[in-house]
């Protein structure tokens, strides 16, 4: 099919994006360089200023831009690093081990803090909103304790006038200047790479990222540490430089600022919000002389005319403009199509054959209820290495219910779950993965914008960590996966985004998503549905090879008798929340029961539906 | 005879991809027809293009005795007809019954089409406080077919509605639409991979490969799914 041909200049074009960047960083570094030379001694006084305040939002931009994590709280986190220098230098003095303990101290409390925020934030069964209340909490908090602080801390007038590193202003400017570049170029390497593909995934869908065994708590909490940290960083050259704070620079309505720039820069372009904070900041400083308080007017309504007109912000549309113009000027950092892709095969991995004959799955007395109506009740099997469950019943009968009981533990209301002997407890579905549980879903649950490749790629998260600093372009599947993905042709649509492809094809992907997990035990619900007669038969054949050559434990929800006829080695029947029947494919298909509740028509002896 | 859908000529994609090119179809008042193909072949593609959620490169579209090429999807949406797409044809957080509402404002009518599609659907009557997404995916697909029907429109287009639904309830589909066909006179447009269903309800079919009409014809028995088998397996 004449799918999106990206294939062949992609890998030239990423390439090129790196040259692009490091002769960017280079250009901008010279013109650093030369700052102190062109500009004069204000503007490079301003601008200081404006480089700490455009490394802050950078921060917010990888957390908001790219990961969706709408912060309203790095002031704090800025606050805390200033607070650390001004305090330590009033009340002990400067000196070079008195710089170092407070430069500690900052980052040491910054990243307490923030773990702690992060980790009300998001722990398990947290809704998105959590982050951006706390955090809008935690500058206010901040400030309170800076105000109750009395002499110690200047309560609201601040610390003023304590001795700092004796550094001339040019030399301020070279060391912000070329830790914004290099921090910049940092944070587009890390975006660009195979982790940040991670970052998208978790703004993008972040309940599928935690059924791939990706602990999404934990990496939002290190990234909120890790931006803490930066912030802080800057919070400190801030207040060594200034010799002056304020409460107000932790204040909430510098983090909002901070947002504002952001998002006017053009959110999840790192180099837009670099440049929009300069800009405004440094525009800032010179209108607030001679237009007070008209000047924060002015930029509300510039603010609010970008978010109607440009949503996207400056930046993207600069660039657009510019690629009109020239149809070459390709270097903004957008979402970029991953180059050409090399599949290639991994080793058979080393649990293989370990199931057989053991009892995989157990499953004792569980139920599941929703307010007052009861979904499970008292369900009871056990499953076995080398076996297909599959799982048959009416619509409504709770199929998929089960499926959700035994890959998270902190579904069901009751009972317990064992897989290979270890209890699943209350697990969250990432530890539940890590026993070797691959679940897929029902309906279609993959990641819009990343593509064929990335997505297999962060299936693969959990046995092979992404790098931080680089794309890698190969793409290495077990060997079922590789089956599904060839016979499938998702092979010749790797550089696809997701969402252009067609309904069976996102099936297949997310079929092969979960194979690539090479779990022990691989729960499927309609893992055929929207393929055709003859992919159903491949992916059949694909599933009874695993469970005889890897002995792998099935457990299969599917409406084609015919396929779960010709698949299963047992088959169980849900009826109304409940187990009505536990026996082989010929005790249940040739059941009464099942043809009255269940099957209908059906003729035994060919499975076919009547004509 | 009229007919309720023309599409003469059509060809559309997605960006510079071409998905469908140069097809032509009809659906005569009153047909039940089945759209049949592989996956990626670009049948969801052709639904899309037909209702103006896709834009056609060429071609003519008339629908229920109107052009509509090139007109917008929700100005289409205001004829006599009633589409369900593939993924996400419901509203989740809604009940039921809103999702009903949706298409039929609550009064004498509404009440009346529920009473109605009960008889086909006791779920729908049962569950008409339950938000839509707690249902399970077969519970849904009866509820897309439930709104379909409810206004009782002049053509219905359907994307692979069988998905995820029961043998027996998959029996009882292809005699309701037959018997909603014969009490309404309404035309229907199946998407569908389920090649014995699409086959024991339709009159005629059609093919899509690569994007082309592969073949096409009158359903007539035995030899019709051996054709149309043949077909699917190249």
């Amino acid at each position: 099919m004449a799918e999106m041909s990206v294939t062949a200049t992609g890998s030239r074009f990423a390439r090129n994006r790196v040259f692009w960047v490091l002769g960017l960083a280079c250009v901008s570094l010279a013109i650093i360089g030369a700052g102190p030379f062109l500009f004069d001694t204000y503007t490079v006084n301003i601008l200081v200023r404006s480089f700490l305040y455009a490394a802050t939002a950078l921060t917010v931009d990888i957390l908001w831009g790219y990961t969706g994590i709408l912060t309203f709280g790095q002031s704090a986190f800025f606050g805390i690093g200033a607070y650390a220098a001004a305090l330590t230098f009033t009340h002990f003095g400067f000196s070079t081990e008195m710089a170092l303990l407070a430069l500690v101290a900052g980052v040491a409390v910054s990243a307490a803090v923030a773990a702690i925020v992060g980790w009300i934030s998001f722990w398990h069964g947290a809704s998105s909103l959590y982050v951006a209340i706390v955090t809008l909490a935690l500058p206010i908090i901040v400030v309170q304790l800076l105000y109750t602080g009395g002499t110690f801390t200047g309560s609201s007038s601040g610390l003023v006038g304590f001795e700092a590193f004796d550094l001339s202003v040019e030399a301020w400017f070279w060391i912000t200047g070329s830790a914004l570049v290099v921090l910049t170029v940092g944070g587009w390497f890390l975006v660009n790479s195979d982790f940040g593909r991670v970052l998208v995934a978790l703004r993008e869908n972040e309940s599928r990222c935690t059924y791939l065994g990706i602990n999404a708590p934990r990496l939002k909490i290190l990234l909120m540490v890790v931006a803490a940290v930066i912030a802080a960083l800057a919070g400190y050259g801030y207040a060594s430089y200034t010799v002056v704070v304020a409460p107000e620079i932790a204040s909430f309505v510098f983090g909002t600022e901070l947002v504002i720039w952001v998002a006017l820069g053009g959110r999840g372009t790192l180099i837009g919000p670099v440049l929009g904070t300069v800009a405004i900041d440094f525009i800032s400083a010179y209108l607030s002389g001679n237009l007070p308080y008209v000047w924060k007017l002015i930029v509300g309504i510039i603010f609010v005319v970008v978010i109607v007109a440009l949503p996207e912000g400056f930046l993207p549309v600069i660039t657009r403009a510019g690629r009109w113009l020239s149809g070459c000027f390709r270097h903004a950092p957008k979402i970029v199509q991953s180059g050409s892709v090399a599949l290639s095969l991994a080793e058979p991995p080393s649990t293989v054959g370990e199931g057989a004959g053991q009892p995989a799955v157990s499953v004792k007395s569980l139920g599941k209820r929703y307010g007052s109506s009861t979904i499970l009740d008292g369900v009871d099997f056990t499953a076995s290495g080398s076996e297909i469950l599959s799982i048959v019943g009416p619509n409504g009968a709770g199929k998929t219910t089960l499926m959700r009981c035994l890959s998270s533990g902190t579904e069901r209301s009751a009972g317990t779950v064992f897989f290979y002997g270890a209890d699943i407890g209350r697990l969250p579905p990432y530890s539940v993965t890590a026993l070797g549980v691959g679940r897929s879903f029902q309906t279609t649950s993959l990641f819009d914008t990343l593509t064929v490749a990335e997505c297999l790629r962060l299936a693969r998260f959990r046995l092979q960590r992404p790098a931080f600093w680089r794309r890698d372009q190969r793409l290495v599947l077990p060997p079922a996966a590789m089956r599904v993905v060839v016979a499938t042709a998702l092979d010749t649509q790797l550089t696809t985004e997701a969402r252009h492809l067609s309904h069976g094809q996102k099936r297949a992907l997310e079929l092969a998503m979960v194979l690539a997990l090479e779990p022990r035990v691989l729960f499927l619900d309609e893992p055929t549905a929207g393929l055709t007669k003859q992919e159903r038969t491949l992916i059949g054949s694909i599933l009874v090879d695993l469970t005889r050559r890897e002995a792998l434990c099935v457990l299969l929800i599917e409406h084609d008798l015919e396929f779960v006829r010709e698949i299963s080695t047992r088959i169980l029947v849900l009826h109304q929340g409940k187990v009505l029947l536990d026996g082989s494919v010929q005790e249940v298909v040739e059941s009464e029961i099942v043809r009255s509740i269940y099957a209908g028509h059906v003729k035994p002896e060919t499975g076919e539906t009547r004509l | 005879m009229s007919h309720v859908l023309e599409i003469r000529g059509v060809s559309s994609g997605y960006g510079e991809a071409i998905i469908l090119r140069d097809v032509s179809l009809t659906i005569a008042e009153g047909e039940i027809f089945a759209l049949l193909g592989k996956n990626g072949m670009g049948k969801s593609t052709l639904l899309k293009t037909a209702l103006g959620f896709l834009r056609a490169r060429s071609g003519a579209i008339h629908l229920l005795g109107q052009d509509v090429t090139g007109r917008e999807p929700y100005k289409v949406a205001r004829l006599s007809l009633a589409y369900s797409p593939q993924e996400g044809a419901l509203f989740q957080e809604l009940t039921v019954e809103e999702n009903l509402r949706l298409v039929q404002p609550a009064g004498r009518r509404l009440q009346a089409g529920i009473e109605r599609i009960s008889e086909y659907f006791p779920i729908i009557r049962q569950r008409l406080d339950q938000k839509a997404g707690t249902l399970s995916g077969g519970e849904q697909k009866m509820l897309i077919i439930s709104r379909a029907l409810l206004v009782e429109p002049h053509l219905i287009l359907i994307d692979e509605i069988s998905e995820g639904l029961q043998p027996s309830v998959i029996d009882r589909l292809a005699d309701i639409l037959r018997r909603e066909r014969q009490r309404t006179g309404v035309s229907i447009l199946l998407v569908e991979q389920n090649v014995t269903f699409a086959l024991s309800v339709a009159d005629r079919y059609a093919i899509l490969k690569i994007g082309e009409i592969a073949a096409a014809g009158r359903v007539t028995g035995p030899e019709t799914a051996a054709s149309v088998h043949a077909h699917l397996r190249i």
